[in-house]
């Protein structure tokens, strides 16, 4: 395996011999840009092919925020669905109503459906609730990514269902899903750690795929900077209320010291699946009394949200 | 080296030759959470920097 240093104290790729872009420790490769890219196009297809993820004549619909991970998802599915015939993308946006963040990122999903061809909807939380998220934050911004959560979850679903969309593919990548399994184990909330939404999991709703879940955050932006789509983006005001910024630090800094543990932790979490297959873990999913969609519980999360905030 | 680091303005800093990974050290940045160009390409951890190298440092971790 090649890896030594090339001309320009820059190590060489370890397929090729030509100058490397980046290093993946998991694999202890240098990869150049071409197989950086050809590497995650390769393991994306995997993820899809090995969890079913699409069938034949789907219609995908992609949330794109136009932030990295999404703008990676849409250009590498618009490729990769090119060898499902029949098969179609669906581009959905939800603007939240942020100040000083969505306006940007909304340009940049505009630009990047515009430039592949694919069709576009923006759906807002001012169509959906009546306000925009930084009203309904007021004197609750520590609630802020619980209840944006829930509110585009509710906002993507009705926007795939109304563009006949069969599955929604939404761009969490391996760091995402690590800090997912930590987050929901320091809560406790082991319903929500094993939970699947899944292509075949329930026939209630539309099932949510990740395509990216093996892909780490780090790999996307390099792909996105070789393949010269990579924009420096404003970052959420609500983000510093975060659980998941203080658990992406600390699990930033173990994955550093100890190469492998996020890995580790989603399949912790595939072993914890497979323990409890068959056991009485979850309320079973029925029909919100007041709306009508799927709940764990009598009133679903939207509903209870809602008369939280008055609506 | 003239250093662009996440929302700053450029800076000559005197550093190296040494690698990239000694220099996000230097500057208390976790590689994972950035992504590094030298002269406008992309370089990994390992690669040596220093003289006249233009560096940009790009943050990546964003979002809530």
């Amino acid at each position: 395996m090649k890896s030594s240093a090339g001309s320009g104290g820059v190590p060489v790729c370890s397929c090729c011999g030509e100058p490397a872009v980046i290093y993946l420790p998991a694999s202890q490769r240098h990869l150049c840009g071409r197989h950086l890219i050809c590497d995650v196009e390769l393991r994306v297809a995997s993820t899809i092919k090995n969890e079913s993820q699409i069938s034949l004549g789907d219609r995908v619909a992609v949330a794109i925020s136009g932030g990295k991970d999404s703008t990676a998802l849409l250009v590498i599915l618009s490729r990769l669905l090119l060898s499902f015939p029949g098969s179609e993308i669906v581009a959905i946006t939800v603007d939240e109503g942020i100040v000083g963040y969505r306006a940007d990122t909304l340009r940049a999903a505009e630009a990047l459906t515009q430039q592949l061809g694919i069709n576009h909807h923006i759906v807002s939380f001012r169509d959906q609730i009546g306000d925009d998220l930084d009203t309904l934050l007021t004197g609750r911004e520590k609630e802020a990514c619980t209840i944006c959560g829930i509110l585009r979850k509710k906002a993507l679903a009705d926007a795939a269902r109304d563009a006949g969309a069969t599955v929604i593919a939404t761009g969490h990548n391996l760091d995402d899903e690590a800090q997912s399994v930590l987050m929901n184990t320091l809560r406790g909330d082991l319903p929500r750690l094993i939970r699947d939404t899944g292509p075949g999991s329930s026939s209630l709703f539309l099932p949510r795929i990740k395509p990216l879940s093996a892909i780490t955050e780090k790999e996307i932006a390099a792909y996105l900077f070789v393949k010269g789509l990579f924009s420096v983006l404003p970052e959420c005001p609500y983000t510093k209320y975060a659980l998941r910024a203080e658990v992406r630090t600390m699990l930033n800094r173990l994955e550093q010291l100890h190469p492998g543990t996020m890995l580790h932790l989603v399949y912790s979490k595939k072993r914890i699946e497979h323990y409890c297959e068959g056991m009485a873990v979850m309320e079973p999913l029925r029909r919100c009394q007041e709306c009508g969609d799927p709940s764990s519980g009598e009133i679903c999360q939207v509903c209870r949200l809602k008369h939280s905030l008055g609506k | 080296m003239k250093v662009i680091l996440p929302d700053q303005d450029p800076k000559n800093i005197v550093f190296g030759p040494s690698t990239v990974g000694l220099f996000l050290n230097e500057l208390g940045l976790n590689p994972l959470e950035v992504i590094v160009s030298r002269n406008g390409t992309l370089v990994p951890e390992q690669a040596v920097i220093g003289g006249e190298d233009e560096i940009r440092v790009i943050r990546i971790a964003h979002g809530g």
